[in-house]
């Protein structure tokens, strides 16, 4: 199979990751519930991966680093303390509904800022008009799960800064490819997944929390190995958000995976992705009867590239390259929001997306099929 | 033998101090904070030796780490300090 659905999941990990999954679960047990080895292995894995992920991110308290299940449920626990019952929320124009259904879920009132796809002034130009002071939250995306775009989250974060307004961002397509430093951008919150641009395993996810924030509005209340007498959830993070056992294998996993990514660089890991989908969008240019939306050169755009057949129905291109061992994302994507913006939510888009792991053997052998598909 | 425990409101805290003690070469364990070390329920302690103290609560404080709650255990027995 030739994996090109690495924006939902990166289906190849470095084998450290499978391998300290294993391990956990044959050593160790769950951070803050005992003083016996395997409760200390397992609370010296956790805290080494929120160190490792504090450094990385740009906090500088690893308490601050808070696990959950995925990207959508750090996003829920961000905008949820954030934004209250029926109040207001600028986001970007390529949300995911990550982003969108738990601010419909609260009635909030939602201003887009509309801009062109891969416009960054545009983009910044849209939030500037957006904002006003009863503005609760800016939510942005830092890259479109669907076509790729950058947005200019450094301009974004410096306008909430001199606004006044908190900004989460959702770091899911960005994590492990683009530098992101919460610190410096002086944002809320950001969200992002453990399995896609960190490699690790499906069921992780981080929340971090910028330095000095609001108090956390908890999803779930419930056992924290800490202040057991108190039966408020605690004030302090990363207790107040993680109720429950921890995911050890998981944890163990993404700890491997951010490893790898740091041995890596992030930017060389983005360097070679933007190769290969830079090739990719070349090549599928001269595939007639086949739209692709990337700019020349991949200007404004990650390892995420969307293409519309012409003809036909992307869902049947997408199981014509799946029955030939290709593996893409066909349809809305979960973001109608981004097909809005760029005018593809009647017809959705194939969604091709590169990992670290991808060749440019994978790449020609992908184009080959297009142009003998499209015929 | 007598000894300090500083109390730790959570595990993460514990390693997070324990991490910056470590950084400047000072030795400590993490265990379980005795039932009567607290009323607030499950914490962590930091075991110091009496020597290190001073030093560990100045790189406590200069972290940002503290304030926190210490006690000497002396005579088979632990009692709560102030520094």
């Amino acid at each position: 199979m030739i994996y090109l659905d690495s924006a939902a999941t990166t289906f190849q990990k470095p084998p450290a990751v499978a391998a300290a999954m294993g391990r956990a679960l044959d050593t160790m047990s769950s951070p803050g519930r005992g003083g016996h080895p395997a409760a200390m292995l397992a609370a010296d894995t956790a805290f080494a991966c929120r160190s490792e992920l504090a450094e990385l991110f740009g906090l500088k308290n690893p308490e601050n680093v808070v696990f959950t299940l995925n990207a959508t449920h750090a996003l829920n626990l961000a905008i949820k303390t954030l934004v209250p019952l029926g109040g207001r929320a600028v986001i970007s124009g390529y949300e995911h509904n990550a982003v969108t259904r738990p601010l419909r879920a609260l009635e909030a009132q939602i201003s887009v800022a509309e801009s062109p796809l891969f416009s960054a002034a545009d983009a910044v130009r849209a939030f500037a008009e957006n904002i006003t002071p009863e503005t609760h939250a800016v939510i942005c995306t830092h890259v479109s799960n669907v076509f790729g775009f950058i947005l200019p989250v450094e301009e974004i974060a410096a306008l909430c800064r001199r606004r006044g307004v908190p900004l989460v961002i959702d770091a899911s397509q960005a994590a492990g490819v683009l530098p992101l430093d919460i610190g410096a951008l002086g944002a809320a919150f950001a969200a992002m997944p453990g399995h896609k641009g960190l490699y690790g395993p499906q069921g992780t996810g981080v929340l971090l929390c910028g330095e000095g924030g609001p108090p956390v509005r908890t999803l779930l209340e419930g056992g924290t190995g800490s202040v057991s007498l108190q039966q408020e959830m605690p004030e302090f993070l990363p207790d107040r958000l993680e109720a429950g056992t921890h995911n050890m294998p998981g944890i163990a996993g993404l700890l491997e995976g951010i490893r790898y990514v740091r041995e890596q660089g992030m930017e060389a890991i983005c360097r070679r992705e933007r190769e290969l989908t830079l090739l990719l969008a070349e090549g599928l240019r001269t595939v007639s009867g086949l739209r692709v939306h990337a700019l020349p050169g991949l200007r404004q755009q990650t390892g995420v590239l969307s293409v519309v057949p012409e003809k036909g129905d992307v869902e049947r291109l997408g199981q014509q390259l799946a029955e030939r061992g290709i593996a893409v994302r066909t349809g809305l994507h979960c973001a109608p929001l981004a097909h809005r913006s760029a005018g593809t939510l009647e017809t959705g888009t194939v969604r091709l997306s590169v990992s670290a792991f991808n060749t440019r053997r994978e790449i020609y052998e992908t184009l080959a099929v297009f142009q003998e598909l499209m015929a | 033998m007598e000894h300090y425990l500083i109390l730790a409101r959570s595990i993460t805290y514990a390693q997070r101090m324990q991490r910056a003690l470590e950084r400047s070469g000072i030795r400590c364990q993490i265990f379980r904070a005795s039932r009567d070390l607290t009323d607030l329920g499950c914490a962590y302690v930091l075991r110091l030796t009496v020597e290190d103290l001073p030093e560990a609560l100045k790189i406590i404080h200069q972290r940002g780490l503290g304030p926190v709650q210490i006690f000497l255990y002396q005579r088979g027995v632990y009692r709560e300090v102030t520094p």
